[in-house]
């Protein structure tokens, strides 16, 4: 008997074997848990203590001396978001300005779009992190292979307690210990001119000013990820390289009179930094998160500043943008470990993955 | 070293670092291979012929020294003494010349790439870079071990079988024309119909290719199949070095005796069967004299003082046995009777 499948039409057999891509069901299952996220920050954030107006009124009071009554006038009239409005309207219409890839407006920054917002804090977020995890994966592996090959020697003991020690330290109390001790007491460099993400006057543009301006001022949040996260890298590949030296493959390769840096590369390396690849997914997502006191210590314009900045002030519409952001990282750096360690790992790549 | 000699291995010995202390895993080993002789290595677990196999192509872990010896090589009119090969000699060496199929051929393979990049790689690391020529040899080789060319070439190794892949293993290791081939447990991972399969091969390859062969194995009924001749071991030593008809009709070393006994045979009757008591000797602090003379029924007083050398019985045969000529005369009176 022949299956139904076989027996529909052209346009009902491709969508079937659409429904069947491994990668749009997990692109699918992608969006169906952004989707799910989000929802659960639009309600969460307005269960926090406090609304926008009334942190509004609280800073009228405090900073002008306003009298309660004449501040509460002037944050109404400020707001123009109807608060009161009921829950599941709000979200409605949340719902479907999102899908018109509209976050809506700041309620507190009046009349900046929040996309806007985030476009211009976002880059910056991704370029710290982005080359922080790059240097910190690329460093871990090589020091960690290098210990797995000289294991028990005197380098491979101070390299392992250094990754033990740095792997467990917060990244928030090395930020403080950086800023206090570095900037602060020792002065080796001014932390004054490096806040912000740019010098004034330094243009964006693919020019050496630009890039080196760039770093120098994302050189401490860059610095701070790299030593909190590079210890586990050392360790992870430490341990991975070594159970692969252990393997039969290894040992027939050499007896196959490979050259030394070919099965080092080839065999060990890339058979032992497979697992590191799925932590680097969830690597990604943490370093989105972890940013938001890093870029709050060291004055830096990203993502996690605004979202703190944003918390405080409780505006409402930026929040839900920077926490979509974040969510949509988190889970599509997942997809993408997903799909990438299918086309590093032969065995386990789908059938009808197609490419 | 005889001039149809192919190697000669003289005074062998190997020792492990352990923790408890030295492991002397292979001692004072000499024996040679005759061009296109098949000579098996049998003995229980943990007798060092495995390390045996690995120090013939310089291939031991770490922990492991060759502490003496010599490993001689004939190659054309040289004459190489391998133990004194430079790293980058050895690494041509291995495959070139002295090919080592493993127990393991399952995870033989690096998983994540194909079976033609196993190949094309081993051919360049040996110098040979024509892509159209080694692709061409391999899948001639493939046909010849009975697989699909075209389909295994282009595979991953997770796509085939254990006989497959024991199969692929053995076509690459004649890739290069290597002199001798040496087996480890060639058979042992497979089902009884793949075991026979591959016996059959290597004899076939054998005519085709004549290379010579040393295959490790505690399988008796492989060595009786295929072997020239066999070296049984025990405690790191060569204890007995015969041809194969007298390895199993006419053994002259008690513990080949028993090996031998171990195993059913066609004909036999079941109650012929005996293991052999006790157990394989720890290898840090070994017995006195004799290695086999807690185990062996016709242990006197002299075995417990020196552990007896590989001495010559006929121009076939030697054994490392103080009474073999008592045994020798018993065994023949118990098959007389």
């Amino acid at each position: 008997m022949a299956s139904p499948a076989r027996t529909l039409q052209p346009p009902f057999s491709f969508l079937l074997r659409l429904r069947k891509s491994y990668i749009v069901r997990r692109t699918l299952n992608a969006f169906f848990k952004v989707f799910l996220v989000t929802t659960l920050i639009f309600f969460l954030i307005r269960l926090m203590p406090a609304s926008p107006v009334d942190v509004y009124i609280n800073l009228l009071i405090s900073q002008y001396g306003m009298p309660y009554e004449e501040a509460r006038n002037m944050a109404a009239a400020l707001f123009s978001l109807d608060l009161d409005a009921p829950l599941h309207l709000q979200y409605i219409d949340f719902l479907l300005n999102l899908l018109k890839g509209d976050l809506g407006i700041s309620l507190v920054s009046r009349g900046t779009p929040v996309i806007q917002m985030i476009g211009r804090f976002l880059p910056w977020t991704l370029f710290s992190v982005g080359v922080a995890i790059l240097l910190s994966f690329s460093v871990g592996m090589l020091l960690g292979m290098f210990m797995a090959y000289r294991r028990g020697s005197l380098l491979d003991t101070l390299l392992t307690t250094f990754a033990s020690v740095m792997s467990s330290i917060p990244n928030y109390l090395v930020a403080i210990l950086l800023l206090v001790f570095v900037g602060v007491q020792w002065q080796w460099v001014s932390i004054h001119a490096m806040r912000g993400s740019l010098s004034p006057g330094v243009v964006p543009g693919f020019n050496w000013t630009f890039i080196s301006d760039a770093l120098y001022h994302a050189a401490l949040p860059i610095f701070t990820y790299f030593i909190t996260t590079v210890g586990q890298w050392m360790l992870s590949m430490k341990s991975s390289t070594m159970s692969t030296l252990e393997e039969d493959y290894v040992t027939v390769a050499r007896a196959r009179g490979l050259p030394d840096r070919r099965i080092a590369l080839m065999y060990v390396g890339r058979n032992a930094s497979l697992p590191l690849f799925t932590q680097l997914a969830l690597q990604i997502g943490f370093a989105a998160g972890a940013g938001l006191l890093i870029e709050t210590f060291f004055v830096y314009q990203g993502v996690g500043k605004l979202l703190i900045d944003s918390i405080n002030q409780r505006d409402y519409t930026v929040m839900q943008g920077c926490f979509l952001i974040i969510t949509v990282m988190v889970i599509f750096a997942n997809l993408f470990a997903d799909l990438l360690y299918g086309r590093l790992d032969p065995r386990i790549r789908i059938v009808g993955g197609g490419s | 070293m005889d001039s149809d000699s192919i190697l000669k291995v003289e005074n062998l010995s190997v020792i492990y670092q352990s923790r408890r202390g030295p492991v002397r895993a292979v001692r004072e080993v000499s024996f040679d291979l005759k061009k296109g002789e098949n000579l098996a290595l049998i003995g229980e677990s943990g007798c060092g012929k495995t390390t045996l196999g690995l120090a013939l192509i310089r291939l031991l872990s770490k922990s492991a020294r060759i502490v003496q010896g010599k490993i001689l090589y004939r190659q054309g009119d040289r004459i190489i003494d391998v133990l004194s090969l430079s790293d980058d000699e050895v690494r041509r060496f291995r495959w070139q010349e002295c090919a080592m199929v493993f127990q393991a051929a399952l995870n033989a393979f690096n998983p994540v790439i194909r079976i033609w990049d196993h190949i094309y790689e081993t051919a360049k690391s040996h110098g040979w870079t024509n892509r159209n020529e080694v692709r061409e040899e391999a899948l001639e080789l493939f046909r010849m071990v009975q697989l699909d060319p075209h389909r295994v070439i282009d595979a991953y190794p997770h796509e085939l079988s254990g006989g497959m892949r024991q199969r692929v293993l053995i076509a690459m290791s004649l890739l290069l024309k290597p002199q001798i081939l040496i087996l480890d447990e060639p058979t042992t991972a497979l089902d009884i119909l793949t075991q026979r399969t591959i016996i059959e091969l290597l004899r076939r390859l054998k005519e085709e290719f004549h290379f010579s062969m040393i295959f490790i194995s505690h399988d008796l009924a492989l060595a009786a199949e295929l072997a020239d001749r066999v070296a049984t071991m025990y405690a790191g030593r060569i204890i007995e070095l015969t041809d194969v008809d007298s390895a199993f009709e006419r053994p002259r070393h008690p513990y080949t005796y028993s090996l031998i006994r171990t195993v059913p045979t066609v004909h036999g009757d079941f109650q012929q069967l005996q293991s052999i008591p006790g157990s394989p000797p720890d290898l840090i602090t070994p017995p006195q004299g004799c290695r086999f003379h807690p185990r062996c029924a016709f242990m006197t007083g002299s075995c417990l003082d020196e552990d007896p050398n590989l001495m010559p019985v006929d121009e076939k045969s030697a054994v490392a046995c103080w009474r073999w000529r008592e045994i020798d005369l018993r065994i023949k009176e118990a098959a007389e009777r």
